[in-house]
C-alpha cells in the first residue's frame, strides 16, 4: 500500500514537475531580452521625448516635438519613404528571385544539393562591408560592368551606377536574397511533390499547378520570408552608406548621423522609434493581407 | 474507358535498367495487378504510365493513342496516390472538383458529378471537411473519388492500401474492386501484396528486376507458374532440384527418385515446385509415398503445417486441413514418422535457373 502510495506520489510529482519546468526554460531568454533589448529601449525611448541643446546636450522634458519635427520636415519625410519603398521593392524582387532557387534546392534529387545550399548560405559569411566594397568594384566608373559596356562599344562615356538607388537596391537584395530563399526552401520541401504530381494528373498544366497548389501552400514561407527580409531592409545601414552615396538617405544611416555627427540624441531616438514602429505596423499590414488571402481562397473556393 | 498498351517499355537510370522491355495489354474495364517485390519496377512503371517519369524506350497508348511522350495533365489517366496527395488547403469537395475544374466543366454539372462521386465513396456528409479532419480511410476514399470523378481512361493505383490497418485494407479492397466492376474501369493496380494481388486482380502481372515473370490471372500463376519466382512469390512452394533422368521421372539432389510429368523437359537438371496444400500427410510408415520424420508442427486454425524432413535429408512443408479429434493425424507430433503423398500431375517441373524470390526488404 505504501508503496503504491508513493510510487503514486512519485508519478504525480514528476509530472508535476514537468509542468513546471516548461515555463522554466523561458528564464534565461526572457531575462536576456528583457536586459539587453527592453531595457535599451526603454532608455531610448524616454530620450526621445528630450529636448536637445547645442551646449547641454540633452534637457530632460516630457515633450512629443522631436516627433513633431520629423513629422513636419519634408526631408526626413523623404528619408522615410526612400525606406519604405526600398525595404518594399527588394522584398517583392528578393521574393521574385529566390521562388524558383528554393523551389529547385528544395526538390532536387542531385547530389550537389549541399554544395547548392552552401553556395547559398556562403555570401551570409561575407560581411555587409565587405560585399558592398564588392559591389563598389564591380560598378564603379572604373569597374567590371563599365569596362565590360565601353570594351564592347555600348557606351562611349562610363554609366554612373554607384551612388545610385539602382546600386542600393542591387546591394540589398544581394544581402537578403540568402534568408529568403532558405526561408521558402525549408517551406516548399515540406509539401509533398504528390501533391503537385496529382494536380498534374488532374489536369492542371504547370502554371495551374504552381497557381492553385504550390503557391498556397508556400504562403506560410512567403509570409515568413518577407517579413524576415523586409525587416532587413527597413534597417539596412552598410550597403545604403556605401553604395547610395552621401545624397541617399535611408533610415538607419540617418539616425546614426543624428547620434554621432550632430550628436542629437533626442532627435535620433525619435528616428529609432519611428523606424522601429513604421517596420512594425508595415509588417503586422503586410502578413494580415497575406494570410487573409490565404484564408479567403480557401473559404471563396467553398460550395456551400 | 480506354485499353491500355504497353509496347517494350523500358526504363534505365545510368546502367541500372529499373523497367525492362515491359509489354502489356490491358483490356477496356480490365483490372490487371503489378505484382513484384520492392524495387521490382512496378511502381517506375505505374509513374511511366501516369507520365511522371520519362521512358528511356518503348511505347505508351491510351485508347489507341499515342501518349509516351505527353506531360501528365495531357493524359486522361486518374491516378490514386500511396500517400493519397490531397490538396491540404482545400476541402474535400474542392478536392474532388479539381480535375474537372480543370476540364472547365461548367459550375452546376461538376457540382453534381462531385456530389455524385462522394455519394459512390460514401463520404457525402464530409464535403465541407479538410482532408486533416479526416481519418486514414476518409482520406483514401477522397482520393479514390477525386481520381474517378473525371472519368479517367486509365485508373492508376500506387499500393492504395498500405497505410490503412489490417480490417480497413479488407474493406476498402472490395470498394475498389466493386467500384472498378460498377464503372467498367479499365485498371492498373500495384501491389508487393500477393493476397491483395490474386483477390483484386482479373490479370496479374509479376515482375522481378524489371523484368515480366508470367502474366495472367490468379489461377494461372497459381496453378501453373511460369518459374522458380513465380511458384514461390505466388502462395507458396516446395522446391527440390534435381534432374529428369528419363520420361516421368525425377530424382532430387539427395537421390529422392519421384514421378513427375515430364512433358516438355529433356533429360537433365531441373527444379521441382510442390505447393503445401496438395501434400497428404499419413501417420506411419505407409507403402506408397515418401516417408520422413516431423520436424515441426505449426497450428493455424483452420490448417496445420507439418514440416517433414525425408529420409534423403530434404525438407517438405505439408498443409493439412487441422485434423479433428479422434484423427490420428491429431497426435502425429515432432520426430513422428509420416507418409507424405501427393498427385502426380500437381507437381510442377521448372527451368533450374532462377532462385526463389529473397525477402528483400524495404518498399
Amino acid at each position: 500500500m505504501a508503496r503504491a502510495a508513493a510510487l503514486a506520489a512519485a508519478r504525480s510529482g514528476r509530472r508535476a514537475g514537468a509542468f513546471s519546468l516548461g515555463p522554466a526554460l523561458a528564464v534565461p531568454a526572457a531575462l536576456l531580452v528583457a536586459a539587453f533589448l527592453a531595457a535599451p529601449l526603454a532608455v531610448l525611448f524616454r530620450y526621445s521625448l528630450n529636448r536637445y541643446s547645442p551646449r547641454e546636450f540633452m534637457i530632460d522634458a516630457v515633450t512629443a516635438e522631436n516627433y513633431i519635427r520629423f513629422f513636419t520636415d519634408a526631408y526626413f519625410i523623404g528619408v522615410l519613404a526612400t525606406t519604405v519603398q526600398v525595404a518594399a521593392v527588394c522584398t517583392a524582387v528578393s521574393l521574385l528571385f529566390a521562388f524558383p532557387l528554393a523551389y529547385l534546392l528544395a526538390r532536387t534529387d542531385s547530389r550537389w544539393k549541399s554544395a547548392l545550399v552552401i553556395a547559398v548560405v556562403f555570401p551570409l559569411m561575407v560581411g555587409n562591408v565587405v560585399r558592398a566594397a564588392g559591389w563598389m568594384a564591380v560598378l564603379g566608373n572604373d569597374g567590371i560592368v563599365n569596362h565590360a559596356l565601353l570594351g564592347l562599344g555600348l557606351v562611349t562615356q562610363p554609366v554612373r551606377l554607384m551612388y545610385t538607388p539602382f546600386a542600393v537596391h542591387v546591394g540589398i537584395i544581394a544581402v537578403v536574397l540568402p534568408y529568403m530563399i532558405l526561408t521558402l526552401q525549408s517551406v516548399i520541401e515540406g509539401i509533398g511533390r504528390d501533391v503537385e504530381e496529382a494536380a498534374s494528373n488532374l489536369g492542371a498544366g504547370p502554371i495551374t499547378v504552381f497557381r492553385r497548389v504550390l503557391l498556397p501552400l508556400s504562403l506560410p514561407g512567403v509570409i515568413a520570408g518577407s517579413t524576415l527580409v523586409f525587416i532587413l531592409c527597413m534597417n539596412a545601414y552598410a550597403t545604403p552608406v556605401l553604395l547610395g552615396g552621401p545624397q541617399f538617405k535611408m533610415m538607419a544611416p540617418a539616425l546614426y548621423d543624428q547620434f554621432v555627427r550632430t550628436t542629437n540624441w533626442p532627435f535620433g531616438a525619435a528616428l529609432a522609434f519611428i523606424l522601429m514602429v513604421s517596420t512594425l505596423v508595415l509588417t503586422v499590414i503586410g502578413t494580415t493581407v497575406l494570410s487573409r488571402r490565404m484564408h479567403h481562397r480557401r473559404l471563396e473556393a467553398a460550395p456551400r | 474507358m480506354s485499353e491500355l498498351v504497353l509496347d517494350r517499355l523500358r526504363k534505365e537510370y545510368g546502367s541500372f535498367v529499373a523497367v525492362d522491355d515491359v509489354s502489356l495489354h490491358v483490356r477496356e474495364g480490365e483490372l490487371v495487378a503489378l505484382l513484384g517485390p520492392s524495387g521490382c519496377g512496378k511502381t517506375t512503371t505505374l509513374r511511366m504510365i501516369a507520365g511522371f517519369i520519362e521512358p528511356t524506350a518503348g511505347r505508351i497508348t491510351i485508347g489507341g493513342r499515342d501518349v509516351t511522350w505527353d506531360p501528365p495533365y495531357r493524359r486522361d489517366t486518374g491516378m490514386v496516390f500511396q500517400s493519397y496527395a490531397l490538396f491540404p488547403h482545400m476541402t474535400v469537395a474542392q478536392n474532388v472538383a479539381f480535375g474537372l475544374e480543370m476540364r472547365k466543366v461548367p459550375r452546376a454539372e461538376a457540382e453534381t458529378r462531385v456530389r455524385r462521386a462522394l455519394d459512390l465513396v460514401r463520404l457525402g456528409h464530409l464535403a465541407d471537411r479538410l482532408p486533416r479532419q479526416l481519418s486514414g480511410g476518409q482520406q483514401q476514399r477522397v482520393a479514390l473519388a477525386r481520381a474517378l470523378v473525371v472519368n479517367p481512361g486509365v485508373f492508376l493505383l500506387d499500393e492504395p492500401l498500405s497505410n490503412l490497418d489490417a480490417k480497413l485494407r479488407l474493406e476498402v479492397r472490395v470498394e475498389i474492386r466493386e467500384l472498378q466492376k460498377r464503372l467498367g474501369l479499365t485498371t492498373v493496380f500495384v501491389t508487393h501484396d500477393q493476397e491483395e494481388a490474386l483477390t483484386l486482380a482479373d490479370r496479374l502481372v509479376v515482375l522481378d528486376h524489371g523484368v515480366v515473370q508470367q502474366v495472367g490471372t490468379p489461377e494461372e500463376l497459381y496453378e501453373a507458374p511460369a518459374n522458380l519466382f513465380v511458384a514461390g512469390f505466388i502462395g507458396r512452394s516446395n522446391v527440390l532440384r534435381g534432374r529428369v533422368v528419363e520420361r516421368g521421372r525425377f530424382v532430387t539432389e539427395a537421390g529422392l527418385a519421384l514421378a513427375v510429368p515430364t512433358d516438355g523437359f529433356e533429360p537433365g537438371a531441373a527444379a521441382l515446385a510442390l505447393r503445401p496444400e496438395r501434400i497428404t500427410v499419413i501417420p506411419g510408415a505407409a507403402g506408397n509415398g515418401v516417408s520422413g520424420r516431423v520436424a515441426l508442427v505449426t497450428y493455424l486454425g483452420a490448417a496445420t503445417e507439418y514440416r517433414v524432413t525425408l529420409d534423403g535429408g530434404e525438407s517438405l512443408t505439408a498443409s493439412m486441413a487441422t485434423p479433428r479429434p479422434g484423427d490420428p493425424l491429431k497426435r502425429v507430433g515432432a520426430g513422428d514418422v509420416v507418409t507424405l503423398t501427393w498427385p502426380a500431375e500437381t507437381c510442377r517441373l521448372l527451368a533450374p535457373d532462377r532462385g526463389a524470390p529473397t525477402d528483400e526488404g524495404g518498399s
